[in-house]
């Protein structure tokens, strides 16, 4: 089975975010770029169905200004992914999940693939336009939310859960799907020596953005433009509730929420 | 402009009608927007639907899609989309809602913007969208620069309007259904999941490793209750088996962004924080006046939880009306 992972350049989920001074961005000065948590459990669970199903193959594609897709598609390969590909994007493109898709769209077309995994959502922008649009564009069913994937090669389809309030659905979904994960339950696997050492080595694939270009002709920009990016004001300390009895406290508590903070009726 | 709303479990979900009151601030007076319902309960739904203010609802009522898989809704959606003339499409912003955006976007060959808190239209008149990002630790406004949209809105950042008194006049619609799509053959529901989901919840009450014990989480569930709102945790609560992870607020689990979020026996580290700071109202209850979650809160309560809480419960009951 042929496994494609897409994984995103995001900032570092430790990242201290500032807006850059126009106030239209983030200010990527001295950010560190980094495979982030819904994009860890996408690698984590196609690296169990690789062990699961011998002789499958993870690849790791990722569409992205340079250095940025190069670091993280590392540390896919660090993971334990077989193969990686990196899709330039000029860098004077602003990141767009629904450009993202379409170029990986365009690649897909020509490459093999069984399955595609991504993250539900990227951990920054939150999105979850990529995998959706991607499905759509090649053709394919697409679930976002999914956890527990198995393979059953002679049916030759894969059953999973998809969480939606209030539970989880049961799903089945043929060869060549498009799913998006859910966060892991449990922290997925951290990077061994031995996998660092080879990844270092393994050659990464590039698409020049000129090929990708023609390929989305009057697709090639983002439909949305970032006019503005805020930071909420720093809270100023917690107003401290004063009082003698606890039934004071929920008293005085339960005025403040209804009054002041109107959050309650 | 087209909205459309979703029916869960036979009834048209709540948020659907935030979903035309963020239609209708988009939208030129003139301009009465549609509505698309689908699956069997359609037609019974849509009288519901257009009070909100809806001229037609169309209508798809094959069986099948009572629980849409994203491909077979979004040929719907495309199908509504192009019988009503629309450049704008509306949904709630659920999971199913945020599952549907980005395909309907790539075919329709439109912007998708998820997450919306606030619509409004930029100096040169195309539409301004507000939206939380990085789990809430910031926001950013994006502009459409395409003819067309497609909008997921989130949940509780519009008010549902006043039902009004729009005649519904509902319309069969029937779009062609994908061959090679997955099915979904169950549902389950969570345990402990009968209040709202965590992820969409106006208010959360989240316990910590202060609760002490698995049979002690009942307090939080209590006072959840009392405010009508969706439990949460902290991870040492999830790892120590006291609930499951689904409960899990922060970097390895939900992120929310509730009007009101309360963090009791939780001390806040910086991996629950990324998890909530976003929530407008914060309230910590803990026994330890130096916890940094105070450093976060809007509201606090240096006490022992096991007296407050009970306290509080009994009064935020009072103040609802329920005894
Ligand atoms: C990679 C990684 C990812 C992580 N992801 C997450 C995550 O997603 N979510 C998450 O929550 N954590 C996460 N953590 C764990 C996090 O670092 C903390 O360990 C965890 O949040 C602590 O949970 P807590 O606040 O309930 O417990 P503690 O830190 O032990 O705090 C318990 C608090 O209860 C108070 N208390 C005790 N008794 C009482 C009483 N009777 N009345 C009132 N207050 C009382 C104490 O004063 C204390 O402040 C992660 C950690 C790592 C390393
Ligand atoms: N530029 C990209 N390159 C590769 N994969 C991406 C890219 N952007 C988004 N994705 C994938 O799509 C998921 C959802 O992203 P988003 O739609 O931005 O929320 C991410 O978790 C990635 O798996």
């Amino acid at each position: 089975m042929e496994i494609v992972v897409c994984v995103k350049p995001a900032p570092d989920s430790e990242t201290r975010l500032r807006a850059n001074p126009a106030g239209t961005a983030l200010d990527s000065e001295g950010v560190k770029w980094a495979l982030t948590g819904y994009d860890e459990s996408a690698m984590e669970q196609a690296l169990l169905l690789k062990e699961a199903h011998p002789g499958s193959r993870v690849r790791v594609v990722s569409f992205g200004p340079a250095p940025r897709s190069e670091e993280v598609l590392r540390s896919a390969l660090a993971l334990g992914a077989d193969a990686a590909t990196w899709i330039e994007q000029p860098a004077e493109l602003a990141p767009d999940p629904l450009l993202a898709a379409r170029a990986v769209a365009a690649h897909l077309r020509d490459a093999p693939w069984d399955l595609v995994l991504t993250g539900k959502q990227a951990g920054d922008d939150e999105a979850g336009l990529f995998g959706p649009a991607l499905g759509a564009l090649v053709d394919a069913p697409s679930f976002g939310g999914v956890s527990a994937i198995t393979h059953d090669p002679a049916a030759r389809s894969f059953a999973f859960r998809r969480s939606v309030e209030g539970g989880s659905e049961t799903v089945t979904a043929p060869v060549r799907s498009v799913l998006g994960l859910q966060q892991a339950a449990n922290d997925p696997r951290t990077a061994k020596l031995p996998n660092i050492l080879k990844s270092r080595r393994t050659p990464i694939e590039k698409v020049p953005w000129a090929l990708t270009q023609a390929a989305l002709g009057p697709h090639g920009r983002p439909a949305t433009e970032r006019v503005a990016f805020r930071l909420p004001a720093p809270r100023s300390g917690a107003k401290m509730i004063e009082y003698r009895t606890p039934d004071e406290a929920a008293e005085k508590l339960v005025r403040l929420l209804q009054g002041e903070a109107k959050v309650f009726p | 402009m087209l909205v459309v709303g979703e029916i869960r479990d036979g009834r048209l979900v709540p948020s659907s009608l935030e979903a035309v009151a963020a239609a209708r601030a988009c939208a030129g007076p003139a301009d009465a927007p549609e509505g698309l319902l689908v699956g069997p309960a359609a037609r019974t739904e849509s009288g519901a639907f257009a009070a909100a203010g809806l001229g037609t609802v169309h209508c798809d009522a094959d069986e099948a899609l009572a629980r849409p898989t994203p491909w077979a809704w979004s040929r719907a959606i495309v199908a509504a989309a192009t019988a009503a003339g629309a450049e704008t499409i509306v949904l709630a912003g659920t999971a199913a809602g945020r599952d549907v955006v980005g395909r309907v976007a790539a075919v329709w060959e439109a912007a998708g913007v998820t997450g919306v808190t606030a619509i409004a239209r930029g100096p040169t008149g195309r539409l301004r969208l507000t939206r939380p990002v990085f789990g809430g630790r910031a926001t950013e406004e994006l502009e459409v620069a395409a003819p067309r949209a497609v909008l997921a809105v989130r949940p509780h950042a519009f008010a549902p309007p006043p039902a009004g008194t729009t005649a519904a006049t509902a319309s069969d619609l029937s779009a062609p259904r994908p061959e090679k799509d997955g099915r979904i053959t169950g549902f389950e529901r969570v345990a402990g999941g009968a209040g709202p989901e965590l992820g969409d919840a106006a208010i959360v009450v989240s316990g910590g490793r202060g609760v002490r014990a698995a049979e002690n989480f009942s307090l939080i569930e209590d006072l959840a209750r009392a405010f009508g709102a969706a439990v949460g945790a902290s991870r040492a609560v999830t790892d120590a088996g006291w609930r499951p992870v689904s409960f899990q607020v922060g970097q390895t689990g939900k992120s929310v962004t509730p009007q009101l979020y309360l963090a009791v026996g939780i001390s806040g580290a910086i991996q629950h924080l990324v998890g909530m700071v976003g929530s407008r109202v914060i309230v910590a209850i803990n026994s330890d006046a130096q916890a940094p979650i105070f450093r976060v809160a809007d509201y606090g309560v240096v006490g022992d939880l096991f007296q407050i809480v009970p306290a509080l419960t009994r009064e935020v009951r009072k103040a609802r009306g329920l005894g």
